[in-house]
Parts: C-alpha cells; structure tokens; sequence
C-alpha cells in the first residue's frame, strides 16, 4: 500500500490497482486525501478523493474494513442460527434483514407463516424502518454540524427501540421472525402505546421540518448537492430510498409484496429531484407511510383474537406446556426440531426491503442440516458505488453531506 | 383492502420570505425546547431501568425441572451453552453414573433466548437485568452451581427502579416504578 503514500509520482502510480483502490497518475497540484476508515465522517469505510484547491476531482469508495465473512460462516451453522448470525448485518434493522432469510427457507420447506405472523412480522419490519430511518438521520445531522438533529432522532428512536424491546425481549437483535412464523405475540397494551408513539413520531417529524429540513441553513447545503440523475441511478443499480428520491419507482413491497404488504393501504412516495434534500425528504415521507402502516397493523391485531403464530408443521407437535405458556405469556416456544431441522434440497430466492433499499437472499440446501450456501446481496452494497460517480465536482464540504444523505451503512456492505 | 399506491412528490418549494420564515420557525422550536426541555437520561447508577417481564435478559437455570435433553446446548447460535458431564449418584438404585446438565458461558452468549424458548420443560429463564459486572472473564464461565442462581444485581440494591413509556406529547418518559407493575 505505500504507493498511496503521495501523489507526486514518485511511486509507480500506474501500475498500481488494488480492487476497490486503484489509483493512477493524476498531475501536478492535485492532492490525494484518505478519508476513512477511522475518520469519524466515514463509518468503517474509506473514501479516497483526490482534489484540485478544495474540489472533488475523483473519489473511490474503499470498502471492506467490516468484513465477517457472513456467507461462509453461515455455511457451517444449521439453518436457525443463521437468523442471529446475518441479524449483524444491520442490528438496528434487524427484522428487515433476516426476513427474507426466513421466507426463502420458509419456500424449500415448503411452509408459509399464519397470518397472525405475518402481520406481527411487518409491525417489527416497520419499527424497525422507522427506527433505522431515524439512525440515518442523527448521523446525518451530525455529519452537516447541526448537532440538535444527532439529539432528537436519537431521542426518538428510543421510542420504537422500547416497542421493539418490549416486544420481543431485546433492544435491537431481535431475532424475532423464526421459520414458519414469529417467537412472539403482542403483549397486553402494547397497540396503544404504540398508537400513541405513531402520534407523537407525526408532530415530531413536524418538528424535523422546521428545526432542519426546511431550515434556510441546512436547505443551502443540502439543494441541488450530489444529484443521482434517474438515468445514472438506473444504470448503477442503485436501491432503496436513494433510487426513490430520484424519480425511480422501485420498492420491493410494491414490486414484489411480501408478508402482507400488498393488502396494507399506504404510498410510495417517489420524488423527482434526486439531490440530497430530495433524499431526506423522502425519507420523512416514508416514516409517514410506515407510521399509517403500523396504524393498520394496530387495529387488525386488535381486531384478531390471539391465533398460533408458529406453522402447524412445527405447532401440532407442541407438548401442552407450550401451549399453555402461549396462551398465558404469548410466548411461541420453539420445538426441538427446530435445531435438527433438514431442510429439503433446493435453490430458493427471496427479498425485502430493508431501510436502505432492496436485500436479496439466494440459499441452496443440499438437504441437510446446514444451509449449502447462502448468497446475500445488501442494499448498502449497491449503494456504495454511488461515491464515486457524485462525487467528482463537489467541494470537500460536500462529502458529508452526500455521505449521510445516501445513508450507507459500511457492516451492513461489508457483511 | 387496498394495495400499496406510488405518489409523485417534489420538495416544497422555497417561498421569497422562506429565508425569514424558516429561520424564525427555526429559532422558535429552539426557544420552545430551551424552555421546556425533553430530557429522559437515566441518572445510572442511582436509577436503574426496570426492565419489563419478558426482557431476555441472564439466564438461570432450574436444575429441578431440567430433563437434560440438551436442546438447548444443540440450538444454541454461539455455543455459549455447553453440556458437561458430572457423576452422581442414582438415588434408587445407589449406582455410580454420569448426567449431563447444561452450564453457560458469558463470553460467548449473544443472547437470542433460543435456549430458553426450545427447553421443553421451561427449566431455563431470564432475569429481567442485563447490567451485571464480572471480575474477570473466567468467571463469566459459570458452573453448574452458579448457573442456578439469578445473578447478582448491584444497581438494583444502589439505585431506584424506573420505567420508560411511551406519551402522546413527550415520546419516552421516564416515571418511578411501582411495584407490582409487569
Ligand atoms: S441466549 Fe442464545 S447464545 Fe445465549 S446461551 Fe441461550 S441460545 Fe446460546
Ligand atoms: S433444554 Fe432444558 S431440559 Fe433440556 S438440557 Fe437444556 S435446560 Fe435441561
């Protein structure tokens, strides 16, 4: 790696290429700058930029620093563990992420979750999504200086945090959708603390408007700064709220529905601009969205007495003790087999959309206890090339504005 | 019911007194939270969060009602949950034999619950407490003895209990615990 030491061509510049890193020769007065990955502007990735006075010329996301090797370690595990173990990915989105996991070995299984589960499993999907979307937020906020914006959606996101917590035992890793169905039901009381944070998240983010996305300061730095033209977002493949903000209508519950995405009443919003205002903004219209679709998912679980949330497969054989701990407790205890399960041989494919866009799950099962390979493309992943094509032209100031609007969560790329 | 429908939008737009306007809408919620603040930090360690049933917290280990299937070492995610062999003997037939009971280790547990909720007997459970300190980490490795007791929980002794819920105006609050409260 020493030749990235300096830029002034004492070293073979044109000959070094390192995936992710490769430089060249530039010429004179150019100055190549490494941001990352301990910078606190970067998360755990680096961007390398090099600059011409204080524009961007060039800018190469360097990813990797986070890397676990989650596909392989997956591939030594039976098939439960790995809903805890691809959870790592993104613990704050936790649900989001290992769901389409679950529905594609749910496919070679040959099983679908009750339809109590399912609406269970979009009610932590969107605590999550709103929960992940404040996340983004804070460090946004705190990444343009305005410090009052890492404070509130902080403050905030414990809201959904303690729904979430309360609901399935744990603040963040979750690991709450099981094959064939959820380990938890609702406790008593639950859906109207939850009306009641959904009230209070819809004049917060009022609140938002006025301390931060329409204040004149912030609305300086942030119009018309890193423009994803639709085309180039095309073209990149490009996921999630990002593709969104620029005027592609992409979204995995609308394209491909899953869970019980397609019978809920809400919008996609889809904005037309594509700079980095258009990319907050979108997301504070999805928090509305998701905040309407947690309001359905109250009053069907209202409506709905309490109905086994595990599929029969493993349900039916459930000692009595089980039974009566679900009916007491609503606590969905796992059978034994659950550790032993053989799952049939077969490819199976499944996604979501996760608070970053699309996740994609590819599993293959040789039929035995442990997965053959599990192949999984993130959102943050197909996001990461973006840097590098908006960047260039941009003063240095405008890194992180751009960095936090894309909202790229570096373990969550890296796996 | 109705599917999910795509909505066009655009960013509003920015008005001629918009630079007046906003900044003094601005400067208005500052004032308002200045005067009114929002604040919930738990004063740690004279508070402590009472955390609600439920909470997967610690596990303990009811060695009555164990049946020493080890299912819950088998599905445990991170092989904190280990089985050791531990000789006894048979009250009836007053032979020497060797039993298998679950023990669990600290420093590996991420805890998922997964051992809780597969032990068919209900012989495990968590304590609602996360906040327990250990002096070293062979310690976090408990033996069979210890992991029959709940663990000790300092902040509970020190502090006052706390509960965190959610209001309409406030989002979290923090109010005093009372007893009895699940
Ligand atoms: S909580 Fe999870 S990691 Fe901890 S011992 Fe139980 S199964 Fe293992
Ligand atoms: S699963 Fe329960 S009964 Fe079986 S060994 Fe573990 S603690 Fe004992």
């Amino acid at each position: 790696m020493s030749g990235f030491v300096s830029t002034r061509g004492q070293v073979g510049f044109n000959d070094l290429k390192i995936p992710g890193a490769w430089s060249r020769k530039i010429g004179k007065d150019l100055y190549e700058v490494f941001i990352g990955p301990q910078h606190p502007g970067s998360g755990h990735m680096r961007i390398i930029i090099r600059i011409d006075g204080d524009v961007i010329v060039e800018a190469d996301p360097d990813m990797g620093y986070v890397h676990r090797t989650m596909e392989k370690l997956g591939e030594g595990r039976e098939w439960i563990k790995g809903i805890p173990l691809y959870e790592r990915m993104a613990i704050h989105d936790a649900c989001n992420v290992t769901l389409p996991y679950v529905r594609a070995v749910e496919q070679l299984l040959g099983i679908e979750a009750p339809l109590r589960a399912k609406y269970l499993r979009v009610l932590l999907c969107e605590i999550n999504r709103i929960a992940a979307y404040l996340y983004g937020f804070g460090i946004f906020g705190v990444f343009v200086g305005h410090s009052t914006m890492y404070m509130w959606p902080f403050g905030d996101r414990e809201v959904w945090i303690e729904l979430a917590d309360w609901l399935t035992g744990a603040r963040l890793t979750h690991s709450y959708p099981v094959f064939g169905g959820v380990r938890r039901d609702v406790p008593a009381d639950f859906t109207n603390q939850l009306r009641k944070a959904i009230r209070y998240m819809r004049k917060r983010l009022e609140e938002y408007r006025k301390i931060y996305v329409d204040n004149p300061v912030i609305r300086a730095r942030l119009e018309d700064v890193g423009v994803i033209p639709k085309n180039l977002a095309i073209e990149l493949g490009i996921t999630g709220p990002n593709l969104r903000a620029s005027g592609v209508l992409y979204d995995v519950r609308y394209n491909d529905p899953y869970e019980v995405y397609d019978e809920l009443d809400f919008e996609i919003p889809v904005f037309q601009e594509g700079d980095a205002l258009a990319r907050v903004w979108q997301r504070v219209e999805e928090i509305k969205q998701s905040l309407r679709i947690l309001e359905q998912v109250a009053d069907w679980l209202d409506k709905h007495p309490r109905e086994p949330i595990l599929h029969d497969r493993f349900w039916k054989t459930a000692p009595p003790l089980h039974k009566k701990i679900f009916e007491t407790e609503g606590r969905a205890k796992l059978v034994p087999l659950y550790a032993l399960l053989k799952v049939p041989k077969g490819k199976a494919y499944a996604r979501a959309e996760t608070a970053r866009g699309e996740i994609t799950y590819y599993v293959e099962s040789d039929g035995g206890q442990k997965p053959y390979r599990v192949r999984i493309v993130s959102a943050s992943a197909r996001n990461a090339i973006v840097f590098k094509y908006i960047l260039p032209g941009h003063r240095v100031m405008d890194l992180p504005t751009i960095y936090g609007s894309i909202d790229y969560f570096p373990p969550e790329a890296d796996r | 019911m109705v599917p999910p429908k795509p909505v066009p939008k655009t960013k509003p737009r920015r008005g001629i007194f918009h630079a007046f306007k906003g900044n003094l809408e601005a400067l208005m919620i500052g004032v308002k939270y200045f005067i009114d603040p929002k604040r919930f930090t738990l004063i740690y360690p004279k508070e402590y969060n009472k955390l609600r049933e439920g909470y997967r917290g610690f596990i303990v280990l009811i060695k009555q009602k164990c049946i020493n299937c080890a299912s819950c070492a088998r599905i445990c995610p991170a092989a904190a949950m280990k089985m050791i062999r531990i000789p006894e003997v048979d009250e009836k037939t007053g032979k020497q034999k060797v039993k298998n009971w679950p023990v669990i280790d600290y420093r590996r547990c991420i805890f998922c619950g997964y051992c809780v909720d597969v032990c068919p007997t209900e012989a495990l459970y968590h304590v609602p407490y996360h906040d327990v300190v250990y002096q070293n980490m062979a310690e976090m490795y408990l033996d069979l003895e210890s992991f029959q007791k709940p663990p000790e929980y300092k902040a509970a002794e020190e502090g006052i209990p706390v509960r965190y819920i959610v209001d309409e105006e406030r989002g979290l609050v923090k109010v005093p615990y009372k007893e009895g409260e699940k």
